[in-house]
């Protein structure tokens, strides 16, 4: 594919903050039109790369394309950009700061102020619209702030962690709205680290770990092929057979016990040993691994957060749920 | 990108402009003042005139005569009563009955000799008014004695009058009223630059600890974002001195002489006229202003965007504060010798010029070139500050952690 395919183009990206690297090297490809899921534990650059994109920051090395052009000439009308930490002008009226967010996007005042009211009226804010931003609760800010990011219509949504700090009910909002965008051609960009959401919305994934990338597939696709490393058996009898060269950890799941397996592990020999150690196996079942589970597997020992849970993953995905 | 920068001007003034803060400081104010003036005007019209009206019954002959138009300027109308056995139960009943009469005042040889009168009255006057006809009784008192001795008394109880010639150099010499008027003038243009350039500072410092700046820094050049909000504020400021000038102009054409016209105690319209600035000082004022705004808001702009808190901002800003206070301290020795060449060399320095150069003008020292230059030179100075600060301001404003060090800004406005 051609530059110009790509929404989103990185090539060997790097940022240093003093002697610690954030971003290392970081080649990333957003086709046009795609979810785009940037996974990774807390600490592991995805803002910093999100920051990078939306020239916050600017690469020590490397380059950042947006639709085959230098970022800084098209990223103001043709992107939309909800950062990680939320920030509003608390004493504007809502209808005012979507109208000024859209007005620093080239969206005449007018314009901005029939899509402004649509959209609040969509997000059920409408009667809000001559409120204060700081009489709203913080979930509304929240509404009240993405509206600004898609006032102008972007053809490129890049949201850092756009599910935090939402109930279970705007959650389901926002990712209907997300498909929404979707279906219409715009491309979108998250960073999350909930992995449910992720792997319901995305069409590709990118793990990030440790400022490296460690992962950059088309989803489905990584399903089928990590289908082999994940093991469901539900035994009566002795468990000291579960454990073996072969067997990464192991996790109940749902009454069932999850195998989670070494690249190229033989699962034979584990149900050969089951069987010797005489335990009565009435399911032995390789699955396709959730993508939490892909992402144990790689992000591995580098996964930060609150590694050694009481079911014995090693690595679990910190952060702030 | 002019649209951007438009964008945020207008943002700022209209929130600016609407907030609680502006409403009442910039028309609650003046109104206060006008009402504090306009209010007892008021009251004193629709309150009795007839209570003003007084009878002076002068048993000696010689104070009426005195007395008479000391009343009249201390707001009284009042005439004379020949003196008879019966004349204060004959005002008495008059004052009772009748409406246009509100008391009467006794003199006698006593009065003469003492200042010491009675005063027989329907209602208490004011404190003011009290005082007043107290110092009319014993200044006529002491004029109609010392009369006699050939004593030009009037002006005497004037306090005197004392020619002022300054001794300088260049032989023309200032006096009072322009002291005045330098010093309150460059107090104010002290206060308007400083709360206008801070409040650039704390708008600065809101949008970078809100985030916010990160959505609006992806929209726009960061320089556009710091010209759009010192415009925008120094708009604000603007507007709120326009408002104050045209109140004060509206209350001194209008308010004071209907004000004096009914407190006549209070002074005569040619007393204040001496402390009214010309329409060509709050043209410098305004120029001043503009000037010192410009350098000013930049610093602090850099200083709000190179912190992460309040706190610290209120540590940061003081090397540039030290830039208002010292020509502050130097306003009082300056304006008293406006043309040694210490005031004519710090009044040139372009962040000293706004206030201490203004005093000068103010003063009626300042030669015409020397206030041409100091304008030339603060322009450059705004080129300079906008240079040095619109870099400091373009990666503080993203940068989180530490606040940095000299050597540290110093790399910033290099390589920005």
């Amino acid at each position: 594919m051609t530059d110009g395919g790509f929404a989103v183009r990185l090539e060997g990206v790097t940022k240093r903050f003093g002697k610690h690297t954030a971003v290392g090297g970081l080649d990333l490809e957003v086709p046009r039109g795609v979810i785009y899921g940037l996974l990774g534990p807390n600490g592991s650059g995805k803002t910093t790369t999100i920051r990078m994109i939306m020239g916050i920051l600017h690469p020590d090395e490397g380059r950042v394309r947006l639709f085959g052009a230098d970022a800084d000439d098209v990223r103001r009308t043709k992107v939309g950009y909800l950062p990680e930490e939320r920030g509003v002008y608390k004493k504007m009226k809502c209808l005012d700061l979507v109208l000024f967010l859209g007005e620093i996007r080239g969206v005449p005042r007018a314009e901005g102020r029939r899509r402004g009211m649509a959209w609040l009226e969509r997000l059920g804010l409408g009667d809000w619209a001559d409120k204060k931003v700081e009489d709203l609760s913080k979930g509304m800010q929240q509404k009240v702030q993405f509206i600004g990011t898609v006032i102008h219509e972007p053809e490129l949504l890049i949201l850092d962690e756009p599910f935090s700090g939402l109930d279970p009910i705007n959650q389901d909002v926002l990712e209907e709205i997300v498909l929404d965008f979707h279906a219409k051609g715009t491309t979108i960009l998250f960073s999350t680290h909930l992995m449910d959401q992720a792997e319901r919305l995305c069409q590709r994934v990118c793990l990030i770990s440790k400022a490296k990338k460690v992962l950059d597939a088309d989803l489905k696709e990584l399903k089928a092929a990590e289908r082999r490393g994940l093991v469901a058996v539900e035994f009566d009898g002795p468990d000291r057979w579960l454990q073996g060269p072969e067997v990464r950890s192991v996790e109940k799941v749902n009454g069932a016990t999850h195998l989670l397996l070494h690249d190229g592990a033989d699962h034979q020999a584990i149900l050969r040993r089951g069987v010797d150690a005489g335990a009565n196996i009435y399911r032995f079942d390789l699955v396709e691994p959730r993508l939490h589970e892909i992402f144990v597997r790689h992000a591995g020992d580098g996964a930060t957060g609150d590694a050694g849970t009481p079911t014995g993953v090693p690595g679990t995905i910190g952060g702030g749920r | 990108m002019m649209a951007n920068v438009w964008a945020v001007i207008r943002r700022e003034y209209l929130q600016r402009v609407r907030s609680k803060w502006f409403i009442f400081s910039t028309i609650g104010a003046p109104l206060l003042l006008a009402g504090a003036m306009i209010l007892p005007t008021y009251f004193t019209s629709k309150g009795q005139e007839a209570d003003r009206t007084i009878a002076v019954v002068d048993s000696t002959g010689v104070l009426a005569d005195n007395l008479l138009p000391r009343l009249e300027e201390a707001g009284f109308t009042a005439h004379t009563v020949p003196w008879t056995p019966d004349v204060s139960a004959e005002l008495t009943q008059q004052a009772l009955d009748g409406e246009d009469l509100g008391g009467f005042v006794l003199l006698n040889a006593e009065t003469l000799r003492s200042g010491h009168a009675a005063l027989y009255v329907k209602s208490s006057p004011g404190l003011t008014r009290r005082l007043a006809l107290k110092s009319a009784v014993a200044q006529s008192a002491l004029e109609a004695q010392l009369t006699a001795m050939n004593v030009d008394v009037g002006a005497l109880l004037k306090g005197g009058d004392l020619d002022v010639q300054l001794l300088t150099a260049e032989g023309g010499g200032f006096e009072n009223p322009r002291f005045l008027t330098a010093y309150m003038g460059s107090i104010l243009l002290y206060m308007v630059i400083l709360i206008y350039s801070v409040a650039v500072m704390r708008a600065t410092l809101e949008e970078k600890t809100s985030r916010i700046v990160e959505i609006v820094i992806s929209s726009m050049k960061p320089w556009h974002l710091m010209l759009g909000k010192i415009l925008g504020v120094g708009a604000v400021g603007l507007t709120q001195m326009a408002v104050w000038f045209l109140s004060g102009a509206i209350m001194m054409l209008v308010g004071l002489p209907a004000m004096l016209a009914a407190r006549p105690e209070m002074g005569t319209m040619d007393q204040f006229q001496e402390f009214l600035p010309g329409l060509g000082l709050l043209g410098l004022f305004i120029s001043f202003f503009v000037f010192g705004y410009f350098m000013f808001s930049g610093l602090y702009a850099a200083v709000g965007a190179m912190c992460n808190s309040d706190e610290e901002a209120q540590q940061a800003q003081f090397p540039v504060m030290l830039f208002i206070i010292i020509p502050f301290i130097f306003v009082m020795p300056i304006i008293q010798s406006p043309t040694s060449s210490m005031a004519v060399g710090l009044s040139l320095v372009p962040l000293f010029s706004p206030i201490l150069m203004f005093a000068r003008a103010a003063a009626g020292a300042a030669p015409a070139w020397q206030v041409g230059l100091s304008f030339v030179l603060m322009a450059l100075a705004v080129v300079a500050v906008a240079w040095v600060a619109g870099r400091i301001y373009k990666v503080g404003i993203l940068m989180a952690g530490k606040r940095p060090t000299l050597p540290e800004l110093w790399r910033w406005v290099r390589e920005a």
